[in-house]
């Protein structure tokens, strides 16, 4: 039964690439497409392992959305006010730490439920988006090319062009999977994760360890938001809000493949994928997109259901 | 006299026997007692009774016709009743409500609850059992810890009042339970029989067995061993079956380890909850600290964990204040084996690795090192007898005895200069307890200074060279062991009161 649900979330991700490759025979399955898709969950597969961070602690940041678009609109913001690419860059990374750094505070040193206290801070920030853009986009000339130029470039491998958003995505997941399984600090984080109480009073340092994964949290939101940026060129204050729900969406797919049910950075890649892929699928077979909604609902849903059910049943 | 019988109770775990083709013959009106070393098969068998657990095979019978026991419903109609050492409150709201819970709250109306009636039945219950001064309305997450046993009784009371009762299932009742509450409890469990009911009864502690039962099961590894009338066996037979060898003498000798260094001085301490503190203790000494039910033992301990303000006083660990933090506490030489297991040490989920390792982590540097990990844990839990499938088994999976010789591997892992155990035996077998009391004297010969709250006096007399009494937070007496006996002992637990000498 454990076999079943640990690879019961695979076995579903395989019927649906198997039954996209066969409805869309000329172009699902090729390279071209798979670049495609790569580049496409790129920052959802961002938001998503950094997300693990803070899941691993039993925690949530549902404020990453909106953190997204407040990185943009802070880079953007000052693109137009011609400062140098790198400092406006630097910027908006900084204010993704900031804004983690403060749901870190109201979490552990406040002692606010991360549900509640992000929930806050989602609005907060959605709201400082929208008041530096005074609501409008960001384009046009006012977007460097450099910046842009990044989203379009890409390394050639072999007659591949693999684009710098996946190869990004990848370090970035590289990353948090060395922080989460070969560090002492994510040995650590899993462990408040575990029972917060017997951490603390075995003398691990929680509200430090809380306020470090929260503010890594926040650093690839605002990360993803460039990359969200640079892609479309623009700026908005509402262009991060989908990534919320998706990268939650992803952990809690993860969530079902691993043994005791705890969020891993290579499991969650496997929920961007699925995700992605169903995406990139639906869009090609012309589904409505609140089909595609409805239906990753019904997949989350449906994968924790089974989870749960099965360890029931133990 | 009607009987309740099970048998061919079995239960396996992933392919390992934790319950072997045992049997169970309980009459009503009698009080069995169930007894076996930790992961002796006791909490699987109650929890088959309870049907919490799927068995791999088990029939009940009540005065021979056949009853089905699939779901924790099941059991609840037939009439069982489980009061647990782990006790399941609902912390939040009020104790009327806890001890009524389950059953159907009176109505008014046919619609609205009506409270003053919820308030007189759970009153009345208690009043039944002689906890009259407990209030009905109180949070129940906010009563000591007897009063949530005897709360817990009251709603087995209430629902017995409602259905038959068939069988009360007792699982270490008086573990959190005073000398005196202990033997309400007991005047409870002789109504209840006389109401027809059987009762199976968990505990360690031998001489309360001896004391109320008339039957004992003794299992050991998940068999079954032996049923015996009590008057027909004997204290050093029951032990002898429980271990499979003979057990002469329950503390090991003590040695002169006391040294020169002073590991803790404390001087006139008061705290937000603690009051009155003056002692000093040098390394290798065993100080025991006793008192009635939360008289501020843990609140003791975690002042030296780094819990707690000072507001007047002054208290040194080898010759520098007090740590402010439990990590603090940890890095200085302090470590801590909470009173809750599954509250307070263990990540359950957790591998027992993960677990043993958990406050050293942060002396194995910026990258994890699995194999000194796997290393170290296989050497600590070597050294306190640890008994495991190994050591990515869950910490959830294994016994009680067990996980708390998790707790104790990780606090000896640093080489502690002082060990802070707050009941480190409750709920812990004979034979896990003496391996315990090994390790103790072993760490106090090499020069670490012990602190150990237990309720079980004759373990404070038989381990501690000098026992510290608390009496509602504050330090009332330390005295040296020596000759004294458990019953002078808990006289000085006592407020107001003179010894007698």
């Amino acid at each position: 039964m454990l076999r079943f649900r640990q690879f019961g979330t695979l076995l579903g991700f395989f019927l649906i690439l198997l039954f996209f490759t066969v409805k869309l025979p000329d172009t699902f399955l090729t390279y071209r497409n798979l670049i495609n898709i790569s580049q496409q969950l790129s920052m959802l597969a961002v938001v998503a392992a950094t997300m693990t961070i803070v899941m691993v602690m039993n925690d949530f940041d549902l404020s990453v959305g909106s953190m997204a678009s407040l990185s943009g609109i802070v880079a953007a913001t000052l693109f137009t006010l011609g400062y140098p690419v790198w400092v406006a860059l630097l910027a908006a990374l900084l204010v993704g730490i900031l804004g983690g750094l403060f749901n870190g505070f109201l979490v552990s040193v406040v002692g606010i439920l991360p549900f509640v206290a992000t929930l806050g801070t989602l609005t907060v920030f959605s709201g400082i988006a929208f008041l530096i853009s005074d609501g409008k986009t960001i384009f046009g000339r006012d977007i460097p090319e450099s910046f842009s130029g990044f989203a379009r470039s890409g390394l050639i491998i072999g007659d591949v062009k693999v684009p710098m958003l996946s190869i990004t995505a990848a370090i970035v997941i590289f990353i948090c999977w060395s922080i989460l399984e070969h560090t002492n600090f994510g040995r650590r984080l899993y462990a408040i994760g575990g029972n917060k109480e017997a951490s603390y009073l075995a003398g691990i340092k929680v509200v430090r360890l809380r306020l470090i994964a929260f503010s890594l949290t926040g650093l690839g939101a605002a990360g993803a938001g460039l990359m969200y940026a640079a892609r479309v060129a623009s700026a908005n204050p509402t262009q991060g809000s989908g990534l919320m729900l998706d990268a939650i969406a992803a952990v809690f797919l993860g969530m079902t493949m691993s043994r005791q049910g705890e969020p891993k950075v290579i499991y969650t890649l496997v929920g961007v994928l699925i995700l992605g892929v169903l995406d990139n699928g639906m869009t090609q077979l012309r589904v409505d997109s609140y089909v595609r909604e409805i239906l990753v609902g019904i997949i989350v849903i449906a994968a924790v259901a089974i989870a749960s059910l099965s360890k029931r049943s133990q | 006299m009607q009987s309740l019988t099970f048998s061919n109770m079995s239960k396996a775990f992933e392919g390992v026997t934790a319950l072997a083709d045992v049997n169970l013959k309980l009459s009503s009106g009698r009080v069995h007692a169930l007894m076996g070393e930790n992961g002796a098969g006791k909490s699987t068998l109650i929890k088959l009774i309870a049907g919490v657990l799927k068995p791999d095979s088990m029939s009940v019978s009540k005065n021979g016709i056949p009853l089905k026991i699939k779901n924790a419903k099941d059991a609840h109609e037939a009439g069982f009743h489980f009061i647990h050492q782990e006790l399941n409150i609902v912390p939040q709201v009020s104790v009327a409500e806890n001890i009524l819970i389950g059953e159907n709250l009176p109505r008014k109306f046919g619609f609205f609850v009506d409270w003053g009636k919820v308030r007189t039945e759970a009153e009345k219950a208690l009043d039944f059992l002689g906890a009259t001064h407990m209030d009905v309305r109180a949070y129940a997450g906010e009563l000591p810890a007897g009063d949530k046993m005897m709360m817990k009784i009251a709603a087995a009371l209430v629902s017995a009042d409602r259905n038959e009762p068939t069988l009360y299932v007792l699982d270490e009742p008086t573990a959190a339970l005073t000398g005196d509450e202990s033997e309400m409890l007991f005047t409870v469990i002789e109504r209840l029989k006389g109401r027809g009911a059987a009762i199976l009864y968990v505990s360690h502690r031998m001489d309360e067995i001896l004391r109320i039962c008339d039957d004992v099961t003794v299992l050991r590894d998940g068999k079954f061993v032996s049923t015996n009338e009590i008057k027909e066996t004997s204290k050093d037979k029951i032990i002898q079956e429980m271990t499979g060898r003979d057990f002469k003498n329950a503390y090991p000798q003590r040695n002169n380890s006391i040294g020169k260094e002073k590991i803790l001085s404390l001087k006139s301490v008061n705290t937000d909850n603690l009051c009155n503190l003056t002692f000093d203790l040098q390394a290798g000494e065993i100080l025991g600290i006793s008192g009635l039910a939360e008289a501020g033992q843990s609140h003791l301990l975690k002042l030296f964990m780094g819990i707690g303000n000072i507001r007047t006083g002054t208290a040194y660990l080898s010759g520098d204040p007090l740590p402010h933090t439990p990590s603090d506490a940890w890095t200085r030489g302090v470590a801590y084996v909470p009173r809750e297991r599954r509250g307070e040490a263990l990540c359950l989920d957790m591998s027992v690795r993960a677990n043993i390792v958990l406050s050293s982590l942060v002396n194995y540097g910026f990258y994890a090192k699995p194999w000194r990990e796997i290393k170290d844990a296989f050497r600590l839990g070597k050294k306190v007898k640890l008994k495991s499938k190994g050591l990515i088994q869950a910490a959830r999976q294994l016994s009680g005895g067990n996980q708390q010789k998790i707790v104790f591997a990780r606090a000896i892992q640093g080489r502690p200069k002082l060990l802070l155990l707050d009941e480190p035996t409750r709920g812990v077998d004979i034979g896990a307890k003496y391996d315990i009391y090994l390790l103790l004297r072993e760490l106090s010969r090499q020069g670490c200074a012990v602190i150990l709250t237990s309720t079980d006096l004759p373990e404070v007399l038989g381990i501690c060279d000098r026992v510290l009494v608390m009496q509602e937070g504050c330090q009332a007496h330390l005295i040296p062991t020596g000759e004294m006996t458990s019953a002078e002992l808990l006289a000085y637990c006592y407020p107001h009161q003179e010894v007698t000498q």
